[in-house]
């Protein structure tokens, strides 16, 4: 029963394989060109679906002048709450602004919190996480206990404990999500560096007499750089939805510059839930299209990245 | 495993209070002190008046002293007064604990069992379409904000069907504690399922690490039938972390119901801080903070000893 079961089981992954070998067979199969770990990445369907709507949505936010003619902040009180038609794709909202231009340049500034934001807490958990890692001494025990106080506080709880004393603007958002993002990858490279420092190609490095800058920067960090990576992109799946959740309880970025979390921020009034879906719907499904195309990449950058996975 | 409790206080205390400074400085560096605030601001009082009552109330005092004594005030359950009211902010957290909790507990234990099994199917049924479409399920379920799916859930049940009422928690219609399970059954939902993507993710892999074992093997070998070794031999062990995991997003309950709270109006913890951050109320905003991360190293430290009972080389392998 057990042994059916199993064979009777068949993924792609089989139908794959069985495509090869008969490719094999008929002497078709040519010797696999290119970097093994791209190959595995577009091998997994998923990523590449991820890959390209994340492309499409980022080249709207930035060419948006070019697709759209209207201004996202410009007040048009003869077109108040207008329903898309051919002239506003996604309508307009209480204020005659077109919604689908607000949408695109709102992209802009969620992107740029989301990505910039992973990008440079990255960059410090990097730096820190591989001196600390590979040379230690008191470096990494304020590092250490610096990060463990920052992951005591639930996310959210941090973020907002933060704002109320900074107060809201676009910089100091980012500032927050660095300043709460760091640890994670700082952790990551740490750990990653303490077991590597002990590999024979680093003793070997280090009897060369080679600085220390160069064997962890440059030797060692390319080894470790595959869960940063995997990182980077949940991060930033997880900066876009704090902002979202952020500027909807309207303490995010300043409601004067159109997010994709300050244009769902009407959503709250139950009218215009009810009657003005062009309002809502769109920008919902914009975010939620994105942060999910982010976590496929990093669910396919996981998966290529594993060298215990085959592929 | 005394030594090793030991151990673990010994971080984890001298954090607890380092935070608690850091966020008694933020307090401290705020405009305005306790006096400021019983003042009338419409009467104008004569300054000298005024620094007599500091000195009475101890606000002269070098910074490491008040930090005492705010934090003795802490210990004792009194966290000081509202910016806005001046209402004793343990009062107010009495108030709305409870709401939080009800929230948080029953999305924990819907979260839980359904993640626990859907990650085990998925596991199970490794490469079909079932676990595919799970897995996307999953994904799907951690990438909607959870706002979002709050609005069209508020949309679908509460405005065109008028299943569920919008929102808010006890109507002063109400008289039973049963009057307000309507209330509950949306935001609950929508917070459970937003975790339980985590949970069943979790599940499938631990699920998954087990069914690799050799005992699984053994079991198999043995001519068990394929039930029993699934559910007996490789959910039991799989679950233990999975139990880990949970224990560790209790924390995160007081965080993690902040959104759905405010979406639904619900009268909890969550909804209180969202309120104190924009009325600006800092003594409010640092207690709850506080408290949260009080509550994460206590469950931190509690998880830490039960890994350590059931898994000996935690504690003997040392730090």
């Amino acid at each position: 029963m057990a042994l059916i079961d199993i064979v009777s089981r068949r993924s792609r992954l089989d139908r794959q394989f069985d495509q090869l070998r008969r490719m094999e067979e008929a002497g078709q199969l040519k010797a696999a060109t290119g970097s093994r770990f791209i190959r595995k990445f577009l091998n997994n369907r998923l990523a590449v679906v991820g890959l390209v709507i994340f492309t499409i949505i980022l080249l709207a936010s930035i060419l948006a002048p070019l697709l759209t003619p209207w201004n996202p902040t410009e007040i048009n009180l003869r077109a108040i709450n207008k329903p898309p038609s051919w002239e506003h794709w996604f309508g307009t909202d209480k204020t005659g602004r077109d919604v689908f231009a607000r949408v695109l340049y709102g992209g802009r500034i969620s992107i740029l919190v989301g990505l910039g934001s992973a990008l440079v807490s990255a960059l410090i958990g990097v730096i820190i996480g591989c001196y600390a890692g590979y040379v230690g001494g008191w470096v990494d025990a304020v590092a250490m206990r610096v990060s463990e106080a920052i992951m005591a506080f639930p996310e959210i709880i941090l973020v907002l404990v933060l704002v109320s004393i900074l107060g809201q603007s676009l910089f100091n958002i980012m500032a927050i999500f660095i300043l709460g993002g760091w640890c994670g990858i700082y952790r990551l490279v740490r750990a990653q560096m303490l077991s590597l420092r002990e590999e024979e190609y680093v003793q070997a490095l280090r009897s060369f007499g080679l600085n220390r800058a160069l064997i962890s920067f440059k030797h060692m960090l390319p080894n470790a750089l595959g869960p940063v990576m995997v990182n980077i992109t949940l991060s930033t799946a997880a900066f876009i939805l704090q902002e979202a959740g952020l500027s909807f309880l309207g303490l995010g970025v300043p409601l004067a510059i159109p997010t994709w979390g300050n244009i769902l921020n009407v959503a709250q009034d139950l009218t215009v839930l009810q009657r003005n879906w062009w309002l809502w719907l769109p920008v919902g499904t914009f975010i939620s299209l994105f942060v999910l195309s982010v976590n496929f990449i990093g669910d396919g950058l996981r998966d290529a990245s594993d060298p215990t996975q085959q592929g | 495993m005394l030594t090793y409790i030991a151990r673990r206080l010994l971080i984890i205390v001298p954090m607890a209070i380092g935070i608690s400074f850091l966020i008694y400085l933020a307090l401290d560096l705020s405009p305005g002190d306790a006096v400021t605030r019983m003042l009338n601001p419409v009467q104008t009082v004569d300054p000298e008046r005024i620094e007599e009552l500091r000195r009475a109330l101890g606000l002269d005092a070098p910074l490491v002293v008040r930090y005492w004594i705010w934090f003795s005030g802490v210990l004792q359950g009194n966290f000081g007064r509202t910016l806005t009211g001046g209402v004793p902010i343990s009062r107010i957290l009495m108030e709305r604990l409870p709401a939080t909790l009800e929230l948080s507990v029953v999305a924990l234990v819907l979260s839980s069992i359904f993640g626990a099994i859907l990650g085990t199917v998925s596991a199970l049924k490794r490469g079909s379409a079932t676990d595919n479409i799970l897995t996307v399920a999953g994904m799907i379920g951690v990438s909607i904000p959870e706002f979002f799916f709050g609005l069209v859930a508020i949309l679908v049940f509460a405005i065109n069907l008028g299943w569920l009422p919008v929102g808010g928690r006890l109507l002063p219609s109400y008289t039973t504690y049963w009057d307000h399970i309507p209330n509950l059954v949306m935001p609950a939902l929508v917070l459970s399922i937003m975790m339980t993507a985590g949970v069943m993710r979790y599940a499938r892999s631990a699920m998954l690490d087990t069914l690799s074992k050799e005992f699984i093997k053994t079991a198999r070998s043995k001519g068990l039938p394929e039930w029993r070794v699934n559910l007996l031999h490789g959910f039991r062990v799989a679950l233990t972390p999975v139990v880990v995991l949970i224990g560790f997003r209790l924390p995160i309950l007081i965080g993690g119901s902040v959104i759905v709270e405010q979406v639904f109006q619900w009268p909890g913890l969550g909804h209180l801080f969202v309120l104190s951050v924009r009325n600006k109320d800092l003594p409010t905003v640092m207690t709850i903070a506080l408290l949260s991360v009080i509550l994460v190293l206590v469950v931190s430290l509690i998880i830490d000893v039960l890994t350590a009972i059931i898994d000996p080389r935690v504690r003997l392998g040392g730090e």
